[in-house]
């Protein structure tokens, strides 16, 4: 009884930095409908850029988020203006290609820098567990989840409450009624895939303060992410949120009872019957 | 209408592409490295040719070669190690569980009307999952490599000590993948296909049974591929979970769709092109620098499906069009 409220502990506070990479890929598909492959491969990138940080500057991955996220931001900016504006008007498998090139040319280049071997931090200065009547929660992975949430708040402050969230939401139900209303679909696309390629800044960062990153990780982050998007639907953030504790306590526990080579297995395999039974997602809105 | 003459042409260019390929071991034979290289790229023609029948005819982007083929490998090399199965038998075996299995998955997915990028990502899972599967499944596979026993040329085990004759098998295989395509073309499935595959919704509106018809490509696919991991498994000399690769699975599907939808020799010249390229690179400068030829292909890539998004397979015919245009006109004077 007690590995299993320590597992749906852990995977929980997992969950949570799943929901961020999500909440990413659900900005960039919802809006553009744009199937990005290397969603993955930017969490891979901005962790491999905490890496950086940290061992050359001397920065602490907690803190790398305001590094990673503006680089990010640019990145995904100069992503869409380079490569997904020229296909928007192509067959969707023609945007796949085009991802899957960036997937392949990304994931190349951190083998070329940061060569093949998993890459780690030392400690962050938020090391430590807290103890909780005989339950023990890291501390680096409560601060992961709490900052994760906070950002996903913001996020959908952003969404609700700004104009740029506004056109992002106008520009995702109807294209045509939000170009005519004046929203400049050009400009709102590229601050969706920033803003979409920034969230996975911060949750790399996040992710490494307890973890380690190799080149060959991106997929498993882009599959996830999709299964997380799969099983919430496009529109809904507590949704998100839900889904990515749903993923992440399914792993955590799959990794305590069954095997830890299952913990992919579990994932998938909730994927799939999410497509089957539930096509629109458990809280999709269209 | 096609001029006599260019049919003529036609059939001499093939001819001589053929000759070709059936003399490269000769020429390139005293290093089994290279013929292995040659041998590989032939394999994701193979692949990317029997992709052609469900991605680019039906239009349904399937992600999980790699599955079907790890499914005909592990089938066909359990059967030699265990039973003593000749290979030849144990391939088609293969083949038909890859049928089986794409079957298994196919039906449901199609009944509940799974399109476009969530069948993508379903078939990528599949890949995941079944690699985890037979890691967790000791007695078949495992995380350590099986090796299939060794035989100094034996016909009957299908070993022979080198790689040229598998080369030609793969050849073979090429050609029956390439024919089984253009038949299809020719045939009512085809064009049931390729009205699915243009818009799913309109060709369903006018009588298509559309869940068959993607079951049946599914089943040519399937088997195809399931029938070249028999050979895969033999060639390398050993089956391993890692032969259900996800990222190779990606690149399948991205050979045909640079090298242009629908078109049947289209996805064999993108991988003749960016896996001889990717390969030669690897085999030349990948020592050095890794990741470096990786750079190098995925920018080529890019480039290809930026300015060439209707596939390569189009420079071509433009190419062979002015040429067969010229002669014409000089007939004509």
């Amino acid at each position: 009884m007690e590995t299993i409220i320590q597992g749906v502990f852990n995977g929980a506070l997992m969950g949570c930095t799943y929901a961020l990479i999500a909440l990413g890929l659900s900005l960039i598909f919802g809006v553009m409908n744009v199937v990005n492959f290397a969603h993955g491969d930017f969490v891979m990138l901005s962790m491999y850029f905490t890496f950086w940080a940290g061992s050359i500057w001397g920065v602490d991955a907690a803190l790398t988020p305001l590094i990673t996220f503006p680089l990010l931001f640019s990145f995904g900016i100069i992503v869409y203006y380079g490569l997904i504006n020229r296909t928007l008007r192509e067959h969707y498998t023609i945007q796949i290609a085009v991802t899957v090139g960036l997937m392949t040319f990304l994931r190349a280049i951190t083998q070329l820098v940061w060569h093949a071997q998993p890459r780690a931090l030392p400690y962050s200065f938020i090391q430590g567990n807290i103890h909780l009547g005989g339950y023990v929660i890291a501390l680096s992975r409560l601060t992961s989840a709490t900052i994760s949430l906070i950002i996903i708040a913001g996020i959908s402050f952003f969404l609700s409450k700004t104009w740029p969230g506004r056109t992002i939401r106008a520009t995702s139900d109807d294209l045509d009624a939000a170009s005519l209303m004046g929203v400049d679909f050009q400009k709102t696309y590229a601050l969706a895939f920033g803003l979409g390629s920034s969230l996975t800044a911060i949750a790399g960062s996040l992710l490494m303060t307890f973890q380690q990153v190799d080149p060959t990780m991106g997929l498993r982050f882009g599959l996830l992410s999709w299964c997380i998007l799969a099983l919430a639907g496009l529109g809904s953030i507590p949704g998100l949120l839900i889904s990515g504790l749903i993923v992440g306590v399914g792993e955590s526990l799959a990794m305590t009872f069954w095997d830890p080579r299952a913990r992919s297995l579990v994932i998938y395999l909730i994927f799939i019957l999410v497509l089957w039974l539930r096509p629109r997602g458990i809280f999709g809105r269209k | 209408m096609k001029h006599k003459k260019d049919r003529i042409i036609e059939k001499f260019l093939l001819l001589l592409l053929l000759i070709f390929a059936l003399i490269i071991p000769l020429i390139i034979g005293s290093n089994q490295y290279n013929v292995l290289l040659v041998t590989t790229v032939l394999l994701y023609g193979v692949m990317a040719t029997s992709w052609n029948i469900i991605g680019g005819l039906a239009g349904q982007l399937d992600l999980a070669s790699f599955a079907y083929l790890g499914l005909g490998a592990f089938t066909s090399g359990t059967l030699f190690i265990r039973y003593n199965f000749s290979p030849w038998i144990g391939m088609v075996i293969g083949g038909l569980v890859a049928v089986g299995f794409a079957l298994l998955i196919g039906i449901p997915l199609f009944r509940f009307r799974i399109r476009e990028v969530w069948y993508a990502l379903t078939t990528c899972a599949l890949v995941e999952i079944l690699k985890v599967v037979f890691t967790m499944w000791e007695e078949v596979g495992g995380p350590v490599e099986r090796y299939l026993p060794y035989y100094r040329g034996s016909l009957y085990h299908m070993r022979f000590g080198s790689y040229i004759p598998y080369y030609y098998l793969i050849l073979g295989l090429l050609l029956i993948v390439l024919l089984v395509n253009y038949r299809i073309t020719k045939t009512k499935l085809g064009y049931y296909l390729k009205a699915l595959g243009e818009d799913e919704i309109a060709a369903e509106a006018l009588g298509v049974n559309t869940r068959v018809c993607k079951l049946r490509a599914l089943v040519y696919y399937s088997f195809l591929i399931g029938v070249a991991g028999g050979i895969y498994a033999n060639m390398y000399g050993y089956v391993h979970p890692s032969f259900f690769n996800g990222q190779e699975s990606i690149k399948v599907a991205i050979l045909g769709i640079v090298g242009g939808r629908g078109i049947a020799y289209g996805p064999l010249l993108a991988a003749l092109l960016l896996v001889g390229i990717q390969e030669f690179l690897r085999a030349s400068i990948g020592g050095e620098v890794s990741g470096l030829y990786l750079v190098i292909y995925s920018v080529i890539l890019i480039l290809v499906v930026l300015f060439r998004p209707k596939g390569i397979a189009t420079i071509f015919q433009g190419i062979y069009q002015k040429l067969i245009r010229r002669e014409v006109k000089k007939e004509d004077v």
